[in-house]
């Protein structure tokens, strides 16, 4: 009976702890934003970008973008609250919206095209993955010249911060 | 005839290592310059970086196994958690939740390991897990370097080696830097206060304070005493060992992931080794020693070990022009206070022996005379 009880017992705190790193996974995925304000073509017609567009997330002014410019903004979960005040055109009236942007989990780097995101388009048209330019190739070795069993004198590494 | 000893003197007998550190402490803050709100401001983060660590030891010490240098094991475990949770790209307070649910088998089965190895060095545990620390090591590298990338999958190219396997041999943490230490934290006086890091660390302390209490608790300190008595007394010695072990191994693993979001980066090859034997070191400043600690030689070991890490370095430029001189020393101290450590206990072992030795003798001679 006794022996039932504490096997119950693990089941269930291994249960509870998967459950949690599952519940972690998804609260917790990480996403970059980048906020363009540039002009795009989508089914023949063109998107122009607007005048002005201030980003502000969590109260916080992430960019403030001219045409052609792109911002960036980092965010934990699936979706981004954005507060945007935007100007369409120069001496035009300002106008704010607060909308919250769905953020495709597979994604780490997000492109929003905001002009296209304001015109009402779907989600193929005004989100792209970003994808970041291939890092310069390297001296193979370069990383690996410090790696263990080559350190002969105490470094930096052995008297580091603790 | 017993012989009246000196209450003043045994007292200073019986702390000599804390009341050594705290003379050069005294001599060494006023040259190194610093504000008290400075040296408080880095106590106190460092207490909530190195205190969890610490307190993983003073298990191992109830159930008799001395200072478990194996605790790098749980370190090791820890910080193959935080890189995957690194590339798969999950941030903050989430983040350090995963990891440490993710650290806690691969604790669990590294530490059954080794309290397994220390029931074959009974007597010799300390040396063993030294030991131990050094081959799981190699087993660490072999994972890290070679396994992650072909059959641990790792995607992101700031993580991986530009060789297309293996890690890089710092892993950035920015994305979870201290969210823990941030969440509730409180300013006084200018010094920040991690509330919540120092919460998690209470919680321990209290774990472990109600853990003595318990059946297990009972006879982890039983077995500590004498393990022929506890086996007697129908304990389950080598299982209560490795139990031991495996508790101390898995705080390991949650302490090291609480250092490691404060210091915001991973040193891949490094972080470990160092870390169990400035842990050690930390708490034997504190006035433990191989068979006694508590949680009050944890928090003045992390005070005295960690203000001397920060004046040493600055005092040694100003006597010396050379700032260098206060690092290595401050190193030299460190392994200087385990070395002293194993000796005293060794020599006050013998004097035990020999004693007992005498007092048989003592008692044989009066039988044998009546």
């Amino acid at each position: 009976m006794k022996s039932k009880r504490v096997a119950l017992f693990r089941a269930a705190s291994i249960l509870s702890l998967l459950v949690i790193a599952g519940v972690m996974m998804v609260i917790g995925r990480g996403h970059t934003v980048y906020l363009d304000n540039k002009s795009m073509d989508y089914n023949g017609q063109t998107y122009a970008a607007l005048y002005k567009i201030v980003a502000f997330v969590d109260g916080e002014q992430v960019a403030s973008l001219s045409g052609r410019e792109r911002g960036m903004a980092t965010c934990i979960g699936q979706g981004l609250g954005v507060a945007l005040e935007v100007t369409r055109e120069k001496d035009g009236e300002e106008q704010s919206f607060t909308v919250t942007l769905p953020l495709p989990y597979s994604m780490d780097g997000i492109i929003i095209n905001l002009p296209a995101y304001l015109a009402g388009l779907p989600a193929e048209a005004y989100l792209s993955e970003f994808i970041p330019a291939p890092e310069p190739s390297e001296d193979e070795d370069s990383e690996t010249d410090v790696l263990p069993g080559d350190e002969i004198l105490p470094d930096e590494e052995l008297l580091g911060d603790i | 005839m017993k012989s009246k000893k000196n209450p003043f003197l045994e007292l200073i007998q019986n702390n000599s290592v804390p009341i050594m550190f705290i003379i050069i402490c005294a001599v060494c803050i006023p040259i190194s310059g610093f504000s008290p709100g400075y040296l408080l401001n880095e106590i106190i983060t460092r207490m909530g970086r190195n205190t969890f660590l610490i307190l993983s030891l003073l298990i191992p010490i109830m159930a008799g196994m001395g200072l478990n240098f194996g605790m790098t094991l749980g370190a090791m475990a820890g910080q193959i958690a935080l890189i995957l949770v690194a590339d798969w790209q999950i941030w903050g307070i989430p983040g350090i939740i995963l990891a440490m649910i993710i650290s806690i088998p691969i604790s669990l089965l590294l530490g059954l390991f080794c309290g397994k190895m220390l029931n074959m060095a009974k007597g010799r545990e300390m040396i063993t897990s030294y030991i131990i620390s050094y081959f799981i090591n190699g087993l660490y590298q072999l994972v890290v370097l070679y396994m992650m990338g072909p059959i641990i999958p790792i995607i992101h190219t700031s993580i991986k080696l530009p060789r297309g396997y293996g890690i890089r041999n710092t892993v950035s943490l920015l994305n979870m830097r201290q969210h823990l230490d941030n969440l509730l934290a409180i300013r006084i006086g200018g010094a920040k206060i991690p509330v919540l890091t120092f919460l998690v660390i209470a919680m321990l302390c209290l774990f472990i304070i109600l853990f003595r209490k318990t059946k297990l608790g009972q006879d982890m300190r039983a077995v500590g005493q004498d393990m022929d008595v506890a086996r007697n007394a129908g304990i389950k010695v080598e299982r209560t060992r490795i139990v031991s072990i495996i508790m101390s191994t898995v705080f390991a693993g949650l302490g090291m992931i609480i250092y490691l979001q404060n210091m915001g980066n991973i040193a891949t090859y490094s972080s470990h080794s160092q870390i169990g034997m400035f842990c050690i070191a930390a708490l034997l400043v504190g006035g433990a020693s191989v068979e006694r600690a508590s949680i009050g030689n944890v928090f003045l070991g992390v005070t005295l070990f960690h203000l001397m890490f920060i004046v040493a370095p600055s005092t040694g430029a100003k006597i010396t022009g050379d700032s260098m001189i206060g690092e290595y020393f401050r190193v030299f101290v460190s392994y200087g206070i385990i070395t002293v450590a194993l000796v005293m206990y060794e020599a006050k072992k013998r004097m035990a022996k020999s004693k007992a030795g005498k007092m048989l003798e003592d008692a044989q001679g009066k039988g044998e005379g009546n």
